[in-house]
């Protein structure tokens, strides 16, 4: 079908209809492909970080190790971000939980953790601008005022800012 | 002024160069170090830093690997002591071992974690903002 509908000696009114379909589904196959894959490596990527910070004092202090429900919940919240919006870095934390950090620059950043329950504690920087709030996640869907301040940040979408 | 083991003063000044190591390779990126890696220990609610600047650098990574032990020491985010002021954090002197420091004043609310942890991120992101990120 990829050489179908990206060649371009279709005729006929039929041909030509037939070719456009096929390009469009095409199309969405590759943009889906593109989005799985990016938070397939995202989720790959906190699977390592929790692997690295299994045990417990993984900070040469006393962290405590990420957990799987942690690990769920971060998955979950990954799986829920619109795909307009740039996947976060992740970082681990000595509470056990994972960093998500979309850092536009040193004083332009929004950083949200995601612990072992459903509360979310987040905080932003913008230029002379900072401040923190705690939201709700219901597991499907990102709470509004976190997806603002990520938009806020980010904007709609920036390719220089990729998962970690 | 009392001056310490290490021969620093006991007062740290506001133009006196902090290091936080990094030991954590999620705790940085091509750019800055992140909020992460500013963020108290949940013994004593205390970040641990050194009394040393990115000069010379020999000197910084010593103290460095000193203080990773076992751990990977990937680098280290510099910034100035008002720096920590800016957070709204204390910076004091707590040696041995020589050049030791720690930042206090994290907000500690027991009965909400999820609180607590904003807030704590707020200043972490502040710390971050102002620290150069130096890497081995």
């Amino acid at each position: 079908m990829n050489a179908y509908a990206r060649g371009g000696t279709a005729v006929s009114a039929e041909a030509r209809k037939a070719q456009q379909a096929a390009s469009a589904i095409v199309e969405l196959a590759d943009r889906s492909q593109a989005l799985f894959g990016e938070k397939s490596i995202a989720i790959s990527k906190l699977i390592a970080l929790a692997q690295e910070c299994h045990e417990p004092g993984w900070d040469g202090e006393n962290a405590i190790p990420i957990d799987p429900v942690t690990v769920a919940i971060t998955e979950a919240f990954l799986r829920a971000l619109p795909d307009f919006l740039p996947l976060p870095e992740l970082a681990s934390e000595p509470d056990g939980a994972v960093s998500l950090d979309w850092i536009h620059s040193r004083t332009r950043l929004f950083s949200l953790s995601v612990g072992s329950n459903s509360r979310l504690a987040y905080a932003w920087l913008d230029g002379s601008d900072k401040g923190h709030a705690v939201a709700r996640f219901d597991g499907k869907n990102v709470p509004l005022r976190v997806l603002e301040g990520i938009r806020s940040i980010v904007g709609y979408g920036n390719p220089s800012l990729r998962a970690a | 002024m009392e001056i310490l083991p290490s021969g620093l003063p006991s007062v740290i000044g506001a133009q006196e160069d902090l290091a936080r190591f990094l030991t954590q390779s999620s705790h940085f990126n091509a750019v800055m170090a992140k909020p992460s890696a500013f963020l108290p220990n949940l013994k004593d609610h205390e970040t641990s830093i050194s009394r040393h600047g990115e000069d010379p650098l020999e000197g910084l990574w010593a103290l460095g690997l000193e203080a990773a032990g076992m751990r990977k020491l990937y680098g280290a985010a510099i910034f100035k002591a008002h720096g920590v002021s800016t957070a709204e954090l204390d910076v004091t002197p707590d040696e041995p071992p020589p050049r030791h420091a720690v930042i206090r004043g994290w907000p500690w609310i027991s009965d909400d974690a999820e609180m607590q942890k904003a807030k704590q991120k707020e200043k972490a992101a502040v710390l971050a903002s102002q620290a150069k990120l130096i890497l081995r």
